[in-house]
């Protein structure tokens, strides 16, 4: 269990230092939000009015805990997914005919990814410092356990997803209607609070919120969160398990063609 | 146990399709077992049950002792296999790859450098080791499949058509490499491939196989014998009632309308210098002699009406096709 697992967190570490400008690179997308969508409108709400609504803080600090876990999600999802490519490219029979634990395989191909993903959501926050005046420094490491445990999930949701396809066809459209819209209803563009109640119901359930919640309970502090830090937490390690579950009893079940 | 693979009545459907249709062999270690057939004959379907990746729908396998349903991780730690479509991580390097293969097999330090080194060297792939594999050509990518198989010393190696879409000289190096690793180990290789000079040169014994059954099974030269005689064309200086030469080896003789004369025997090399003797007793002079040995393609010929080999090596036209599915 304990070789496979590291054996394939090694890989995924590999794969990525052999691609790690063109990975890295992948932070562009969230980085164009973080400065055109939130820097225009940081004007627009520099207005005490629009700051109450904001939890008490600027429009930039409220933003980058959101753009922060958009950015792991988004990462941590397209990771998991790759799965895929190995299907294709074959490699993935290599591992399935290996007489080594299946489940440990997959969940050090996870946490290979999610250490990837990490240094992903890293760089946005260092990127995100010198733009949001009243980040706290000190939020930066906890805020990368909650980036964690939300890329676990995700990623094990993306490996699940793979498993079931056959192809990248339709993968786009999944990505469509999941990514987008998971992002504008968590929490991490505009508050809930302010949101129609049909929209506020379809965020509770969104397990993004409460990324973003704990991303600002580290990063900006527990005025401007809606739930406790107990609750991000708690939902998060529970999604976590579930998902990564799901894909380790998925991989175990795996079969070629 | 001196049987490495037992395979009984094995079916297995994808859906309504039945690939493979109920098929029993057993191969004996340190045997070189050919499975040829024509594409879509059920070949890479058989491998992969053996090797545990697919179920079987009805039947039984036993791989190195175990069953492949009941004990499939016992199978696992026993076999190594090349797959006939490519199975490397093409962003990793011969080496990364070599090093995760021996990893999830449970090898490391210093044996797993030394194996890797050894193997690496083993497939003229040493000074290529740091170099990703997407750089390498499709006979590079397959020698370094070899090499990984072989890394953590299966008992029972499948090869699932190892020379598919390759240039002569490239098979014939891959065919020197399976002939070393059956005498240096030993090994039980299961070999498939449509091509009938791979199975003739390499297996101890040949199952051809065809829409998911085997038609036909044994050495080369006894399946050769399930089309008939070697010919041997005559072209000879003698009077014409003496032309069908006599001998207790002649198995039949006809004079061919062209004057040829068409001897049948058993085995035309080992008749040959008798025939020169007796042609020499008689005072009759050879001018002329080409002989004809039954191919496996007259074979598969035989017992199915068509030929077996929709492509060869040397149509480059359907290899670079090939080549073009497999990289798909
Ligand atoms: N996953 C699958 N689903 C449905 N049918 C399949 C699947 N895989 C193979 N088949 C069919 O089963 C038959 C046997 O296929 P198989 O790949 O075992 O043949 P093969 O002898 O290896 O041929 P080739 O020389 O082309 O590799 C073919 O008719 C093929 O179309
Ligand atoms: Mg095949």
């Amino acid at each position: 269990m304990m070789e496979a697992l590291t054996t394939m967190a090694y890989r995924q570490l590999k794969r990525f230092i052999r691609a790690r400008s063109r990975v890295l690179g992948m932070v562009i997308n969230p980085l164009i939000w973080l400065v055109f969508f939130g820097l225009g409108w940081s004007r627009v709400f520099d207005n005490p009015m629009a700051k109450m609504i904001f939890g008490g803080v600027d429009y930039l600090t409220f933003l980058a805990p959101g753009i922060f876990a958009m950015t792991v999600f988004n990462m941590s999802f397209i990771a998991g997914v790759s799965v895929i490519w190995d299907k294709q490219f074959g490699f993935l029979k290599e591992v399935l005919v290996a007489p080594a634990s299946r489940k440990g395989s997959i969940l050090g191909r996870i946490i290979g990814d999610s250490l990837v993903t990490l240094a992903q959501g890293a760089i946005i926050l260092v990127l995100t410092y010198p733009l949001a005046e009243s980040l706290k420094l000190s939020g930066f490491l906890p805020a990368l356990g909650v980036g964690f445990l939300l890329s676990m999930a995700f990623s094990g949701f993306g490996v699940s997803l793979a498993l079931k396809m056959e192809s990248m066809e339709g993968f786009q459209m999944v990505m469509m209607v999941l990514m987008l819209p998971l992002t504008f209803l968590s929490g991490a563009i505009y508050p809930i609070d302010t949101m129609p109640g049909w929209m506020k119901a379809l965020a509770y359930i969104n397990p993004l919120t409460y990324a973003v919640d704990g991303a600002r309970h580290f990063l900006v502090g527990a005025s401007v969160a809606k739930f406790s830090l107990g609750v991000d937490l708690g939902v998060l390690t529970v999604l976590a398990a579930l998902l990564v579950g799901l894909a380790m009893t998925e991989f175990e079940r795996a079969t070629i063609g | 146990m001196s049987e490495a693979i037992v395979v009984e009545n094995l079916v297995k459907k994808y859906g309504d399709f039945e690939a493979v249709k109920g098929v029993s062999f057993k191969v004996k270690q340190g045997e070189i077992f050919a499975f040829l057939g024509p594409n879509g004959a059920g070949k890479t379907t058989t491998v992969h049950v053996l090797t545990t990746l697919l179920r079987p729908t009805a039947g039984r396998a036993v791989v190195a002792g175990h069953d492949v349903v009941e004990e499939p991780m016992e199978v696992r730690k026993r076999i190594g296999i090349v797959f006939q479509d490519p199975s490397l991580d093409r962003e990793l390097t011969a080496w990364e790859n070599m090093y995760i293969h021996g990893r999830i097999y449970g090898l490391k330090g210093n044996e797993l450098r030394e194996k890797m080194e050894r193997l690496l060297k083993f497939v003229e792939l040493w000074e290529f080791k740091d170099k990703p594999v997407k750089t390498f050509s499709g006979g590079m990518q397959r020698r370094l499949e070899i090499a990984r198989s072989l890394l953590h010393e299966p008992e029972v190696l499948f090869l699932d058509e190892p020379t598919i879409g390759l240039d002569p000289q490239t098979r014939a190096h891959i065919w020197d490499y399976i002939r070393a690793m059956k005498e240096e180990h030993n090994m039980t290789i299961f070999l498939t491939t449509h091509y009938m000079d791979e199975a003739e040169m390499l297996a101890d014994r040949i199952a051809i196989i065809d829409h998911g059954k085997i038609i036909a099974e044994g050495t080369a030269e006894e399946l050769k014998k399930l089309v008939g005689n070697d010919v041997i064309y005559l072209k000879l200086e003698a009077p014409e009632e003496l032309k069908c030469l006599q001998g207790e080896f002649i198995r039949g003789c006809k004079v061919l309308p062209d004057g040829r004369v068409a001897l049948e025997v058993e085995n035309a090399a080992e008749a040959l210098p008798g025939l020169f003797e007796l042609a020499n007793e008689r005072g009759i002079r050879i001018l002329e002699v080409t002989y004809h040995r039954p191919t496996l393609n007259d074979v598969f010929l035989h017992l199915t009406g068509r030929e077996i080999r929709d492509e060869s090596p040397e149509n480059p036209m359907a290899s670079f096709v090939r080549m073009r599915m497999r990289r798909r």
